[in-house]
């Protein structure tokens, strides 16, 4: 019976074929800018049959009358058309798609065909976020991607490290590339903490960052790409007639505070100092003793001296932009004002920027555009970053509650004896502490394509910075005399890229696509700096300084670097993908025997949901398998290190010359070897995922050698040590709502990192340049805090205790022994968000977190110091101190005058647990109903409100736990928060 | 066949330029290339090797005190110091506690080699003669034969004891891959007076280099004449000690400093017609001042302080000596103490800085002295009269008869504090006896046959060049 049916069946049908008559269809399909697409699938409907449009977007096919033809093309909408002899069909963007389609090393990959582990941010999660600049906002939301401030300052820049950190002596830092191509970052100003370079790129101005992660996405970056490479891309011109959109926001911003942090009040401040008096078998009373602390001193005038030095900071931020298209022209353009006071007198930063990316076809076969962005900051600033007595977070814990703020006359007190007779507010007030920043980045190019297949592309870029900055110390905060520092800068580099690609497709399923490119880049940088004591305050220039106590300083530099390389794309039937990248660089950084290096990568991935057995499981949308490794370098040094040279010496009144260095003409780069396994999955149209296991390995890391002495040198400079970092990394997206009035989305992000140091040449561990506190030692983590090892109090009389060399405690601060007690790097890394749409409502918040780190807080050696400070506050904590005998997990007894070390900044008492997690971002949006909005002709109207770090869950004594990426960083000025109202208006 | 020639050429043209565009070179310092490229160049980089021997690690300070706080001329007052200057005083030498001479004299060596591996070529070209290249040849030896002898002297054992014993690697051709192995201590010495002898010979008489603040600063052929003098004494080569005394002495261009003018010499910036034929001079924007740790600070009993003169050499002097005025105390803080006032700053303008004699006219007559009492022959003088030379222009009282200890102890009371003591000790196989001492118990007394008349070198140095060995009883 069954095999009668299917005969039947199959006549029937075989029939219908028959006496259906057949339409010879002829059509071409382009997209919307008219421009042919090639390879476009033309399918019959309900059959097998199809074809594929040609490289003029032309096809031929017979079809049925009647029938139904689907034409389908990655990144454009699939279209449906009725059969007939002739067909045009415009593909449209799809703009679901088109979100997947990510820009990547010299051109974009959607999501089905990477091979590489990238990731990345859409300008529009970043424009939202009151940041100045756009580094700041990729925190927690790429797994791996690890974002830390050194400093909460407007405008300041961040240490960025991509899977850990590779390198001792080298940079850390990713490789910037803006619109193709390579930037400067990092703080080009002499006087601010706050010349964050990459801040001249306004935040709205972004269309997409992705950050390339493992080597197969960043070696074609060569010599540069060791610690992964962001790529920045700037919005280019909207399809459609010109519309125009203005921004504003406003907010106020102040310290954060979420332990309830502080210093003492006067109350208590003289409780404990009277105490420690008492203790140290001083009489606090009696006018003779060298700690006499009256009760008197509570009934004078009294300050709390962090409020007086603190105030609320705000944020202003304005901007437009237009943006439309035609037939041959395509344009973006903006105009940004931000202004930023900060939660410290004096320290402000105001910004201008301006921006203009034009495309223009030239003919079908040539365009030509450009992207320029103008620039000028303008910031103050104050001591900061350091323990400075004009560093108003370090001097508002230190100066005495009842040291009065203002003297008889009403100005600011310098008469602040515990402080160097430092104010900060006058510090704020009189001296002058600038940075101005004129900006250029631009570049231009032409682009020919003489056949479909065939692009040829020349990119010319120039970016300077020039840089102003002034410190001028008043005679109203200096002693009466007026000193003063300038500083000029100029950074200029010179880029040019050029790049011929190949695109085709064979023999149907397989595609192919070539790039040979050069590029050649010099960079060159130049400073002169002029000190001048005791001008004249009335012309506090260099001209009216005492010409013997002038002294200039001149810098130059000159670094270039040529490459060449080259990509292979390949892919089977959208299944296999396989991507080979090398690339040649040449730099005049590295020794004349090593100067060129070649890099590399390889990388596999494979669609595992387009095979037949996966069928089946038609809820399996996405699932990926990508392998990969690579090659790539690290050239982060100082120019010249390869040339021996000779330094001036002065002796018996004439200037000689020296050996200053040795030469090293077999210098060469870091290399990192990076595999990568990954795993994309999405499911049930819902859920997406990225798995990547790692294993990074820096091998030459350039460090210092012993080298005889009898060669009239110590040390050298050699690729000697290596170093490895592991880890794994998972990022999940969720859709868990989705209809037309309500939207609930959540993803989340996690990445795990072990840096371990193998080899540092001939030595087992050498300190790290910037404070001893940490060492690189071989076996351990990059970084390992070492310090004499604390105990805590002694229960029975309230010394502190230490353990020895053996392991027993020990009141003797010398006898105490080192340990390695922790790291500053995290050992996890993540972030979490969700958003949820109701209507014209909309509610997003973002978490970001950290853990496994440890802090070293070396301010609490003055402001939790048993005692020894006795001419300074303390911060509240040091109240909980040992007061009877039983006492534990307490301070030490204070005692005035202490110098028993138990306050020591190089024990472990003052280290800590640096994990957190901070309510990023909580913004509320609403959007108003279009229909409304169209009688007065906008096109849209958007108002918000956003929380910034409103909360963070952390145990550490401070006001904030971030402390930079060594976990020392003193003097700080700690991370804030702010709540920012918005607008957002189209037409 | 032409075309591929062309592409040769275009390839060659090609690479050539991305050479050339990949070459950036220093700016602000010079290339150890360029510098030594040109007369100008090599006489700028010969100059530079002078700058460290003011350096805190030789004559500006611890080479000096050092062998004075070994050699019991030195004292540590309990209540006045900064805690440097233990290790000489108490003796507790180690592989890692030793003199940090070694890299700062072996980086002068390598200055010197640099300019004479380059002297090739340089005379007859932009009115350079033969004799320019030759004085810049004969300083480098100078001070390559200097260099080399405070070395051998502090890190091995004496001529006098062993001349066998492992020396120091003398460095003629610095190469940067070098690990040099010791060369016995004749060796170092044939070297010292190869080096020492050619430089006399190829030094014009007059030449005294230009430009400086102190001509007495800079080599010369009497400096010259002058150490050859001291390292035949140290060899045991009595008449050729005394033959180049005589030479100095003869001169004409040195007098002996009268009573009343002994203590203002010390402080004079600039020496000229007295004793001094060589030192090194202190000024506070020399590269290598030492600032707190330059020779002056450590000497001032309001400074440092940690190196004062113990009372077994102050009481030497008799009545009415003036080199027994040459001490200050600071009686509220340290009563009972006294330092020498030989380093107390100069006269002119820069009371915190001084120079360092190395070679002086009174050495001269007291090594002549010493060789005449040892067996040296030299007309129209005795060693008795030498010393009295000397002693009448001190405010001291004439001797009649010298022997060799008369010698010594002259040497002691004349050169205290100017680095001598220790090694006259070391070389005539003397002993270190200490009664007004503060130090560790244990060294209070050297014998003659302590390890510690051959310092150890740093382990830093063993470490890295295995063709080292250390001295007995450090260690490896």
């Amino acid at each position: 019976m069954k095999r009668k049916l299917m005969m039947f069946l199959s006549l029937f049908f075989f029939g219908i074929g028959i006496i259906s008559a057949q339409t010879q269809v002829r059509g071409t399909v382009v997209d919307e800018a008219g421009e042919p697409v090639i390879g476009a699938t033309i399918q019959i409907k309900g059959t097998s049959q199809g074809t594929v449009t040609d490289i003029d977007g032309n096809f031929t096919l017979s079809a049925p009358a009647g029938g139904t033809l689907i034409i389908s093309y990655v990144g454009y909408e699939t279209q449906e058309v009725p059969v007939r002899a002739n067909v045009r069909v415009i593909l449209q963007n799809d703009s679901r798609l088109l979100e997947e389609v990510v820009v990547v090393a010299y051109g974009t990959v959607t999501r089905e065909a990477k091979t590489g582990s990238v990731s990345t941010v859409s300008g529009a999660d970043i424009s939202d976020a009151p940041v100045v600049s756009m580094d700041k906002a990729l925190g927690g939301k790429i797994a791996g991607v690890s974002i830390t401030s050194s400093s909460g300052q407007p405008g300041s820049g961040s240490s960025i490290r991509i899977r850990g950190t590779s390198s001792i002596n080298a940079g850390n830092n990713p490789l910037w590339v803006v619109d193709g191509i390579p930037v400067l970052s990092g703080n080009t100003n002499d006087f601010l903490n706050t010349g964050n370079t990459l801040a001249s790129i306004s935040p709205n101005d972004i269309e997409s960052i992705t950050v390339l992660k493992d080597a197969a996405a960043a070696s074609i970056y060569g010599s540069r790409a060791a610690n992964g490479v962001i790529l920045v891309t700037t919005k280019s011109g909207k399809d459609g007639r010109t519309s125009f959109s203005a921004r504003a926001k406003y907010g106020a911003s102040w310290l954060a505070n979420d332990n309830d942090f502080g210093i003492m009040s006067a109350e208590q401040l003289l409780t404990y100092q009277r105490d420690a008096a008492v203790n140290a078998g001083f009489n606090p009373d009696d006018p003779t003793d060298p700690y006499y602390r009256p009760k008197e001193l509570l009934s004078r005038p009294l300050t709390n001296w962090m409020d007086h030095l603190s105030r609320m900071g705000n944020i202003q931020e304005y901007e437009i932009n237009a943006t439309g298209s035609n037939a041959k022209a395509k344009y973006y353009s903006s105009l940004s004002y931000n202004k930023t006071e900060g939660v410290f007198y004096g320290v402000d930063l105001n910004k201008i920027t301006g921006r203009l990316n034009a495309d223009y076809k030239l003919t079908n076969k040539l365009e030509t555009g450009g992207r320029v962005n103008l620039s000028y900051s303008e910031g103050n600033d104050v001591p900061m970053q350091s323990l400075y007595y004009s560093n108003p977070v370090f001097a508002g814990m230190m100066i005495l509650p009842w040291t009065p703020a203002y003297d008889e006359e009403g100005k600011h007190n310098v008469k602040i004896i515990e402080n160097s007779n430092t104010n900060p507010r006058a510090t704020a007030e009189y001296d002058d502490q600038f940075g101005k920043s004129y900006q250029l980045l631009g570049n231009i190019y032409l682009q020919y394509k003489p056949i479909r297949q065939i692009t040829l592309k020349t990119t010319n870029a120039i970016e300077t910075v020039h840089g102003d900055g002034r410190r001028y110390w008043a005679p109203e905060t200096n002693e009466g005399s007026a000193t003063l520092q300038t500083t000029m800068n100029k950074y200029v580099q010179l880029t040019t890229s050029n790049t011929a690609t190949y695109n085709d497709l064979l023999f149907e399923d397989h595609s192919v696509r070539v790039l040979l490119g050069q590029e050649a880049m010099k960079y060159s940088s130049s400073y002169q700096f002029i000190y001048a004591p005791d001008v004249n305050p009335d012309i506090p220039y260099v001209q009216t300084a005492p010409q013997t106590g002038v002294e200039g300083e001149q810098g130059f530099s000159n670094e270039t670097l040529l490459s060449f390389f080259g990509m292979l794309d390949y892919n089977f039937a959208e299944k296999y993908y396989l991507q080979a990248s090398l690339r040649f660089d040449g730099s005049s950084l590295f020794g004349n025997e090593n100067r060129w290096g070649t890099f590399y990568s390889v990388g596999a991935s494979w669609n595992i949901h387009k095979e037949d057995f996966m069928n089946d499981l038609s809820f399996v949308n996405l699932l990926k398998f990508r392998a990969s490794y690579g090659l790539n370098g690290n050239n982060n040094i100082e120019p010249y290190r390869a040339y021996g040279v000779y330094a001036s010496t002065q002796y018996n009144g004439i200037t000689g010359m020296r050996p200053s260095r040795p030469s090293n003409p077999y210098l060469s780069w870091e290399k990192n070897g990076t595999w990568n396994l990954g795993l994309d999955f999405t499911l049930f149209n819902r859920l997406d995922g990225i798995i990547d296991v790692y294993n990074r390995k820096t091998t030459d890391m350039l460090l210092d050698k012993n080298v005889p002495q009898t060669t009239g040198f110590s040390s050298n400079f050699l690729n000697i040590g290596s170093l490895q970092n592991r880890g794994v990394e998972f990022q999940l997206n969720y859709d868990i709502i989705n209809n037309n009035e309500f939207r609930w989305d959540m993803g989340a992000n996690i990445a795990f990192n072990r840096t371990k140091i193998l080899e540092l040449g001939d030595n087992e561990e050498i300190a790290y340049s910037e404070d001893g506190r940490l060492r690189h030692t071989v076996g351990k983590s990059l970084y390992s805090f070492r310090l004499l090892d604390y105990y805590g109090v002694d229960p029975t009389n309230g010394d502190a205790l230490f353990r020895d060399e053996a392991g027993n405690l020990t009141n003797d601060y010398t006898q105490a022994r080192y340990i390695y007690p922790g790291s500053p790097e995290p050992k996890f890394i993540g972030g979490f968000n969700t958003s949820l749409a109701w209507k014209n409502f909309q509610l997003g918040a973002f978490f970001e977190f950290k853990g496994g780190n440890k802090v070293l807080l070396i301010e609490r050696r003055y402001l939790e110091s048993d005692g020894n400070q006795m001419s300074n506050n303390q911060i509240k904590t040091a109240l909980n101190y040992w007061k009877q005998p039983g006492d534990t997990g307490v301070n030490p007894k204070p005692l005035a005058g202490n110098s028993t070390n138990s306050y020591s900044f190089s024990t472990s008492r003052f280290l800590q647990k640096g994990d957190y997690l901070r309510v990023k971002d909580v913004t509320l949006s609403y959007t108003l109903p279009t229909e409304l909005l169209s009688k007065v002709s906008i096109a849209g109207l958007k108002l918000y409100l956003s929380a910034q770090n409103i909360y963070t869950f952390h145990d550490v004594d401070w006001w904030d736990p971030e402390r930079g990426v060594d976990g020392i960083g003193y003097g700080i000025y700690p991370m804030t928060k702010s709540l920012i109202g918005g607008i957002e208006l189209s037409f | 066949m032409k075309k591929i020639y062309l592409l040769v050429l275009v390839a060659a043209l090609i690479f050539v330029s991305c050479e050339e565009f990949l070459t950036e070179e220093p700016i602000l310092q010079q290339s150890t290339e360029l510098t030594l490229a040109t007369f100008d160049g090599l006489d700028n980089a010969m100059f530079g090797a002078y700058a460290p021997l003011v350096s805190t690690n030789w004559y500006g300070a611890s080479f000096v005190l050092d062998a004075e706080m070994r050699s019991g001329n030195g004292y540590r007052d309990v209540n006045k110091n900064s805690g440097r200057y233990t290790v000489p005083y108490d003796f507790s030498y180690t592989s890692t506690a030793t003199p940090a001479l070694w890299g700062t004299a072996y980086y002068v060596i390598s200055a010197v080699n640099n300019v004479i591996a380059n002297l090739d070529g340089k005379a007859g070209v932009e009115g350079v003669t033969q004799q320019d290249v030759d004085n810049l040849h004969a300083e480098a030896l100078f001070l390559r034969a200097l260099s080399h002898f405070d070395l051998v002297r502090t890190y091995a054992k004496q001529y006098t004891v062993d001349k066998t014993a492992p020396g120091v690697p003398y460095v003629k051709i610095t190469d940067p891959a070098g690990k040099p192995a010791r060369d016995a201590v004749d060796t170092v010495y044939t070297n010292i007076l190869a080096d020492l002898t050619t430089a006399e010979q190829l030094i014009d008489d007059s030449y005294s280099r230009e430009g400086v603040a102190s001509a007495t600063s800079v080599a010369s052929k009497l400096a010259i004449q002058a150490l050859l003098s001291r390292v035949y004494l140290y060899m045991g080569e009595w008449q050729k000690s005394a033959d180049y005394a005589t030479t100095v002495i003869n001169s004409g261009k040195y007098s002996l400093w009268g009573a009343d003018e002994y203590a203002d010499a010390f402080k004079a910036d600039v020496q000229t017609g007295g004793e001094v034929i060589f030192d090194v001079y202190g000024l506070k924007s020399n590269s290598y001042d030492g600032y707190w740790d330059a020779i002056t600070w450590l000497t001032n009993p309001d400074g440092y302080s940690d190196c004062a003169s113990s009372n077994d050499l102050i009481s030497l002097y008799e009545e009415g000596d003036v080199r027994g005025d040459m001490f200050i105390g600071n009686p509220e803080k340290a009563p009972g103490t006294f330092w020498t006032t030989k380093y107390a700053g100069k006269d002119k303008g820069t009371p915190d800085v001084s120079n360092t004699i190395v070679l002086r006219l009174s050495e001269m007559y007291l090594n002549r002295a010493e060789a005449i009492t040892r067996g040296a022959t030299v007309a129209g003088t005795t060693a008795v009269s030498d010393i009295n030379a000397i002693r009448t222009n001190r405010g001291a009282s004439e001797i009649t008869s010298a022997g060799v200890n008369d010698v010594l102890n002259e040497r002691r009371l004349e050169l205290a504090w100017e680095g001598h003591f220790w090694y006259d000790l070391a070389r005539t196989k003397g002993s270190v006896t200490r009664t007004h001492y503060s130090g560790a118990e244990v060294n209070r007394n050297i014998p003659a046959d302590s390890k510690f008349w051959a310092l150890p070198i740093n382990k830093r140095e063993l470490d890295v060049n295995e063709n080292l060995v250390q001295n007995p009883g450090y260690g490896s």
